[in-house]
């Protein structure tokens, strides 16, 4: 197969509206199935409405995915796979190196917004794009090259096999080019397996892990995307007030008491942090108690310590955060691997039974190169191992004995899981399916959402707020995200998080934000500042004049888009309900007693009114729309007369 | 003289510097015409920023036929536009790889430490790169010795 060279047409010398700053001011579309490429324009009056990645991703597939009365199916070819940056992609302001990637995903089979850094939007900007819009099917596995305007869909056959990091080595060896001159984003066998949580990963450590879209990857048969550093330029409106802005959130990183710790050790003080409320989620939910484990010897410090460590940060990204780590003792001395994030320690850790840290740094590494969500594959594990344990599962069915902390046994079962071989099979469909399948015991001890997501990695039975997110989300995982400085928005600073109407009205709240920072091209750690701070940056890369007012509205004109998309893929409200496990009550730990099932009708129905959707049906009401704008979506949604 | 102290083992490869100087070169952000320019060591695993070290001999000034390249106030070597006849002498004169040349204004450019207030420095998050009254030199040179003999790992960590 020879590759096929598709210049990008440019449009010269046509007379444009004015480009805001901070774009590059072309999507790329790649169509798998005519292996074709080409650069579509898009409008500034396009770019204010949907700014880009998640925005510009949720209208996508709400435009482009329907299917009669429904939408197309997570492995159809008219799926759309949209690896989307935003418009301070590349810019000064820390962390801006950002991918979000936007598609149906194929654990709810519904739509999902799932966020990765690294320097896929830095390259991909300098390349002269603001996304990638990928659709259709290859027939033979193939990887995009992306070079400035030398756009080719190439062969990918000597790639396939390889995990994520081998794909990345080779492909830089390949292309001559090394660190970030080429920024590489790419599934590991698991997607090329259609594991229904394949994630994707990048650039040794940043994965978009949600809702399978390595899965979807996989099926388009894309093994990967190659980004060369672009030469282009960028320009913003304003950049001295760039710059300016820039050097003040990066202020407030540093110095800010919520963002602090996340500025010195990155998501690291979580297991602590969180083994104080019981959310830690330690063996399947099976205990909240540490037992006898050292818990000094997880404070972050120590933690960090512990391994001979490099910053491995993003693009203009201070904080210290993202490290490579070698691994100093044991059976894995001398591995190079990422330094796990709080979910890593958490999934491929706590909740299967692991504390030897050198042990549970190599599995989470290992399972960015297989490329699954870490979660789901705690979920998993944790799951079979409990089974194991309980005796509903046997060492017949699973081909071997898995005990709490069998690193090495995990990583056994993750290969099977990676290549579909065996019980493999039947767990690489997700615990859902998978406990579901089995029934009895096994059915009421897995960890999920009615529409199917994965929980992230704490105990949510000790923090209601992210499990009311995770369960009425429309996007397989957090849909509004944690509070932050959110007395901006006039909410209140604390509540008390077992009360199940303070906690659906701080969730209400806060939704709007997540979705307008996953449209930036920036992570969600590096705007841990105000929320002013963020508009000003936009503004003074674009031009326009964001308010945090339009900046909330935004984010909830993007979850009503995503919310219709959701609901035409049949993800509907009594499908918004914790799991028999998910929302049981702990029995010992800090939060022992809290049922959360007690309150779970209420909140869910103080959610609803304070977003303003429609309890039964799901959709948002008329009004809402018309609120947000959305009069089209109102029209769509409820017919003419509403 | 102040000169661009280099610390490699504090860089983290973020790029900052490089969006930084490029906005100085050229008014906008574009890491290919920044004249500080970071590679990679030990395939992805560290990272180092290398420019212009100013150094006393000033090749490129020498091997300039037409005088383009003078000291400017804050004591660098400083390409100036119009006489510089793009040539390409100074690109190949230089022992660092550190003067360019840009084939869309046929002119070389190098750094000029941004006439003394020199903007990597303030883009660097790490503090791997300062500006300070130091002896010029290559300071790359064991960093880099060390970094491409011995991968950070004996086996790489690759399976
Ligand atoms: S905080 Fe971490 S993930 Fe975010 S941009 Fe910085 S280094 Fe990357
Ligand atoms: S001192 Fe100025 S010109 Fe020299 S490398 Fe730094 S930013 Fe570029
Ligand atoms: S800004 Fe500093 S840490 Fe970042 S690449 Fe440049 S020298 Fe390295």
């Amino acid at each position: 197969m020879s590759p096929v060279t598709l210049s990008a047409p440019r449009q010269v010398g046509k007379p444009q509206p004015a480009l805001p700053g901070g774009y590059a001011g072309q999507l790329l579309r790649v169509d798998l199935t005519k292996r074709k490429a080409w650069a579509e324009p898009w409008t500034p009056d396009e770019m204010r409405e949907l700014i880009g990645g998640a925005g510009l991703g949720a209208m996508i597939l709400y435009r482009e995915t329907a299917k009669g009365k429904g939408n197309v199916s997570w492995d159809h070819p008219d799926n759309r796979l949209v690896l989307g940056t935003g418009p301070l992609a590349g810019l000064p302001v820390w962390g801006t190196g950002g991918l979000t990637v936007v598609t149906i995903g194929a654990l709810t089979n519904g739509p999902t917004s799932t966020q990765a850094n690294g320097f896929f939007g830095t390259n991909l900007k300098y390349c002269g794009y603001d996304a990638i819009i990928v659709q259709g099917q290859a027939k033979d596995w193939v990887y995009l090259y992306i070079d400035d305007d030398r756009i080719e869909i190439r062969d990918a056959k000597s790639y396939l096999g390889k995990d994520t990091w081998e794909t990345q080595d080779a492909l830089s060896r390949d292309l001559g080019l090394t660190g970030h001159q080429l920024s590489v984003y790419s599934i590991g066998p698991a997607g090329e397996h259609l594991v229904r949580f394949a994630a994707i990963q990048g650039d040794y450590g940043h994965v978009a892990s949600k809702n399978g879209v390595g899965a979807v990857m996989g099926k388009k048969k894309l093994k990967a995307v190659a980004i060369v550093k672009g030469t282009k330029a960028l320009r913003a409106a304003d950049p001295r007030g760039l710059i300016q802005c820039a050097d003040d959130i990066a202020h407030d990183l540093k110095t800010d008491p919520s963002a602090r710790s996340l500025y010195e050790y990155g998501t690291l003080p979580g297991v602590v942090n969180l083994s104080k409320m019981g959310a830690l989620p330690i063996r399947n939910y099976t205990t909240s108690l540490t037992g006898d484990v050292d818990m000094k010897s997880w404070e972050a410090p120590r933690l960090r310590e512990g391994f001979d460590h490099r910053g491995h940060q993003c693009n203009a990204c201070g904080m210290h955060h993202c490290h490579m780590s070698v691994i100093r003792q044991g059976p894995y001395k001398g591995k190079i691997v990422d330094e796990p994030e709080y979910e890593g320690w958490s999934g491929a850790g706590w909740t299967i039974g692991a504390t030897d840290q050198s042990a549970v740094a190599w599995l989470n590494t290992q399972t960015d190169r297989a490329c699954v969500d870490v979660n789901e594959f705690g979920w998993v594990i944790g799951w079979v191992m409990e089974g194991l344990e309980k005796g509903w599962l046997t060492k017949q069915q699973v081909g071997f004995d898995l005990k709490w902390g069998d690193v090495a046994g995990a990583d056994r079962l993750l290969q099977m899981i990676n290549r579909r071989e065996g019980f493999g099979d039947l767990l690489a469909e997700g615990v859902k399916r998978a406990s579901e399948k089995l029934g009895g015991e096994a059915a009421k001890a897995a960890i999920y959402t009615g529409k199917g997501a994965s929980p992230r990695g704490h105990d949510h039975r000790a923090r209601w707020e992210e499990m009311l997110d995770t369960a009425t989300s429309s996007t397989a995982t957090m849909e509004t995200g944690n509070p932050v400085h959110q007395t901006e928005l006039g909410l209140p600073a604390r509540i008390n998080p077992f009360d199940g109407v303070e906690v659906a009205k701080l969730v209400a709240g806060c939704r709007g934000r997540r979705a307008f920072e996953d449209s930036l091209g920036i992570c969600i750690f590096t705007t841990r500042t105000r929320l002013e701070n963020i508009c000003r940056a936009l503004s003074a890369a674009t031009g326009w004049y964001y308010t945090v007012a339009e900046a909330m509205r935004f984010g909830r004109r993007t979850a009503a888009i995503n919310r219709a998309t959701a609901l035409r893929c049949g993800l509907t409200p009594n499908l918004e309900v914790p799991s028999f496990r998910y929302g049981s009550t702990p029995h010992d730990g800090p939060a022992a007693g809290q049922a959360v099932s007690a309150q779970w009708e209420k909140m869910v129905d103080t959610w609803y009114k304070e977003v303003g959707y429609d309890r039964k049906g799901g959709k948002p009401l008329p009004q809402t729309l018309k609120d947000l704008g959305l009069d089209w979506l109102s029209k769509e949604l409820w017919g003419k007369k509403a | 003289m102040k000169v661009l102290k280099i610390t490699p083992e504090r860089c983290t490869g973020c790029l900052r510097c490089e969006i930084a100087c490029s906005y100085v070169q050229v008014g906008a952000f574009q890491p290919a015409k920044s004249v500080i320019r970071v590679s990679p060591f030990e395939g992805h695993t560290s990272y180092a920023p290398y420019t212009c070290t100013q150094c006393a001999e000033g090749w490129c000034m020498t091997a300039c036929p037409v005088g383009a390249i003078t000291i400017n106030a804050a004591g660098a070597k400083d390409v100036l536009d119009d006489r510089c006849v793009g040539c390409k002498l100074c690109t190949i004169a230089c022992p660092y790889g550190t003067v360019f040349y840009d084939a869309s204004t046929r002119k070389a450019f190098k750094c000029n430490l941004c006439g003394g207030d020199p903007a990597c420095v303030h883009a660097c998050p790490t503090a791997a790169i300062e500006y300070e009254e130091v002896a010029t030199r290559d300071w790359l040179h064991d960093f880099a010795a060390e970094r491409a003999s011995h991968v950070l790992a004996t086996n790489g960590g690759r399976r």
